[in-house]
């Protein structure tokens, strides 16, 4: 093998899938599909942004001045009862689609009662996606504040917080955000599955092979030159994807990990068959049975996920391996990747690649034997 | 005395089957440098085979070949380099342009680029450098493919069926460009079964049957050896009001009968003209090989 050769086949193949428009195709089309992800999970993220601050206000305490200085150009809601505030947020920790950001609680005679010595009560209500704890503990200095302008510097109020949307657990509009994300990106990995094999079963029946096997080059410069532009095509396109929903967060090394992992696996999937199949028209029946082992996970674990989560359906997709890269990129993409919960994703998929590739070398092997002959 | 470095090819006693049938069945031959040496023979004759074990594309079941000084087994990286395939099939990368397939070749066998430039001078094709090769006739691409197997300059070059699917026009111009190749010293070999192809251009043929070499030799020897002796004698004869009509007839110079027949016209006094009528490669090629070329 050269290096020299393989270059000059992966070079001469990188130009040929942008003049062919079948593999031009299946190089944009994940790219389109993110775009249509990115707008969809664009509009439900303007369907469910928060904003303002909910307030209840019944005593007209000049507290809701000094909080409108504070949260400059945030509006405020003005609520009827506590009990619609409360119920804008509440309970503790739950998962609550509201459109405000904060909600406070002010008692009736709030200002009399600071300047009379009590300790009064102000109920605040916080929605963690939009509302940082930093920003939490600015508004309680800058309510303290306002307190001892009233009264006495001793802080004469106490907090009784209740916070929702906790960030630890991902909001509605994050979640889904994460989830097309991995969707988009387990799509763009169809694009090794199907270039592999194309690439292969194109140069055997045009005969293009048969002039290579008098060339310098050697049946395993063909293979590894072909794998190589499948692979740099492989990752320019994730990458695309994942910029384009927005995927470079969470374990940004874990997912490109990943990412690289299951593309691996894409790639020798599609030697096998690369070296088994003989016409085109098989290349196409191969990559539309991939893709839809592909899709099928993508949506068990992305857009479908609160259908389907929990259902037979879901738990007959785990026998495929496209599974486990679905839930590892989902994972990654939500921080929450450790060692131990993508322990069996690793295995499954490098074990598979293994697998596949001893699998794709035996059968290239006997290709080789009877190449002269093709 | 030949010069052990003026053989080009030296094929002993080459073999392979293909799952019980024997497609090459025991040639040996050899071919000059500087030589165009033709290989004819019916389809399924073991033409293609031959070429595949001599470029290294098929291992040969028994026998020996050395081609270009390197031994078509053991020695196959070394061969690669100093020959030059030009296939029956039109194998061009069809999307890419005519100087981006052979500038893939210059990448294979370490050129610079503008190597590919001259070759397209060479077989001028430069004004149509830049077009994908789809939009090329079979002529152009025929070419175009001897144009990629000259890039690296090997001393000895294949053609298999070289004119196959031309028109006559781009058929003359291929034979013409061949005949150029060896008189620059390139050692030819050529497969066909185009029997006037073979009469033009080898100085010479083998005839290869059912895997075997059924005669080696010059075309001309070839005809003289094995063609019959025949003359085309035109004839006059006198009509009863005085007109002259002509007849042609064929003689067979080893027929006695004939013989005496012509003596018979020469002493009337009828014979006008005499021509000499050379057997064709074609019709030696049935006489030895009891075949039809194709």
């Amino acid at each position: 093998m050269h290096i020299r050769n393989i270059l000059a086949i992966a070079r001469k193949d990188a130009l040929d899938i942008l003049l062919n428009k079948t593999t031009l195709f299946f190089l944009i089309s994940p790219i389109l599909i993110a775009v249509l992800f990115a707008i969809i999970g664009g509009l439900l993220a303007n369907r469910s942004a928060s904003t303002g601050l909910l307030l209840y206000n019944p005593g007209n305490s000049h507290v809701e001045q000094y909080i409108g200085n504070v949260l400059t150009g945030t509006p405020i809601v003005h609520a009827h009862s506590s009990d619609e505030v409360a119920s804008a947020f509440g309970p503790q920790g739950s998962h609550n689609n509201t459109p405000y950001i904060l909600g406070l609680v002010v008692p009736p005679n709030f200002d009399e009662s600071l300047r009379a010595g009590s300790h009064p009560q102000l109920t605040l209500y916080i929605n963690a996606s939009a509302w940082s704890a930093g920003d939490q503990q600015l508004l309680e200095h800058a309510l303290s504040d306002y307190a001892r302008s009233v009264t006495s510097p001793q802080p004469p109020i106490s907090f009784a917080v209740t916070m929702v949307n906790l960030p630890t657990t991902s909001n509605f509009v994050q979640d889904y955000t994460q989830r097309y994300a991995m969707a988009g990106l387990l799509y763009s990995l169809t694009i090794g599955i199907s270039f592999v094999p194309g690439l292969l079963v194109e140069e055997k029946e045009k005969k293009t092979l048969r002039m290579l096997m008098v060339s310098p080059a050697s049946w395993g410069d063909v293979v590894l030159g072909k794998l190589l532009v499948a692979l740099v095509y492989q990752l320019l396109v994730s990458a695309v994807v994942l910029a384009i929903l927005g995927g470079f967060s969470g374990q940004i090394p874990a997912l490109l990990f990943f990412v690289l992992l299951s593309s691996c696996f894409g790639l020798v999937l599609g030697l096998l068959f690369g070296s088994i199949i003989q016409t085109n028209g098989n290349v196409g029946t191969f990559v539309g049975i991939v893709s839809l082992l592909y899709t099928l996970p993508s949506l068990v674990l992305g857009p479908l996920y609160n259908v389907l989560q929990g259902t037979p359906f879901e738990q007959a997709m785990r026998v495929l391996p496209m599974y486990y890269m679905a839930d590892a990129f989902l994972k990654a993409l939500q921080g929450q990747a450790t060692l131990q919960n993508t322990f069996l994703d690793i295995i499954v998929l490098l074990g598979g690649t293994i697998l596949l590739f001893f699998v794709s070398i035996w059968s290239l092997r006997r290709q080789a034997a009877v190449i002269g002959a093709i | 005395m030949n010069n052990i470095l003026d053989i080009m090819i030296e094929a002993h006693d080459l073999r392979r089957a293909f799952r019980h049938k024997e497609a090459v069945a025991g040639i040996s031959f050899t071919a000059r440098r500087g030589e165009i040496f033709g290989l004819l023979g019916p389809n399924g004759a073991g033409k293609t085979t031959t070429i595949r074990i001599l470029t290294g594309q098929i291992d040969p079941s028994g026998g020996s070949a050395m081609v270009a000084g390197c031994d078509v087994v053991k020695d196959r990286a070394r061969l690669k380099e100093r020959i030059g395939v030009v296939f029956e099939e039109q194998n061009l990368y069809e999307r890419l342009s005519a100087r981006n397939n052979l500038a893939f070749s210059c990448w294979l066998y370490g050129l610079p680029e503008s190597r590919a430039d001259e070759v397209l001078d060479l077989v001028q094709l430069r004004d149509r450098a830049k077009d994908h090769v789809s939009t090329f006739s079979n002529g152009m691409r025929q070419r175009l493919m001897i144009a990629r197997a000259l890039l690296h300059r090997p001393p000895m070059l294949f053609l298999d069926e070289p004119s196959r699917g031309l028109d006559p026009i781009s058929a003359r111009d291929i034979r013409l460009a061949i005949k150029q190749l060896s008189e620059e010293g390139i050692t030819i070999l050529l497969t066909t079964h185009l029997m006037d192809e073979a009469d033009q251009l080898c100085q010479r043929v083998a005839f290869i049957v059912n895997g075997k070499i059924v005669a080696n030799d010059t075309p001309r020897n070839l005809k003289l050896t094995h063609g019959e002796r025949v003359l085309m004698v035109t004839l006059t004869e006198h009509g009863q009001n005085g007109h002259s009509a002509l007849q042609d007839m064929t003689i067979k110079l080893d027929d006695p009968a004939d013989q005496q027949r012509l003596s018979v016209w020469m002493a009337q006094d009828r014979v006008l003209a005499i021509h000499s009528h050379e057997a064709t490669l074609e019709e030696v090629f049935i006489e030895v090989a009891g075949v039809r070329p194709a």
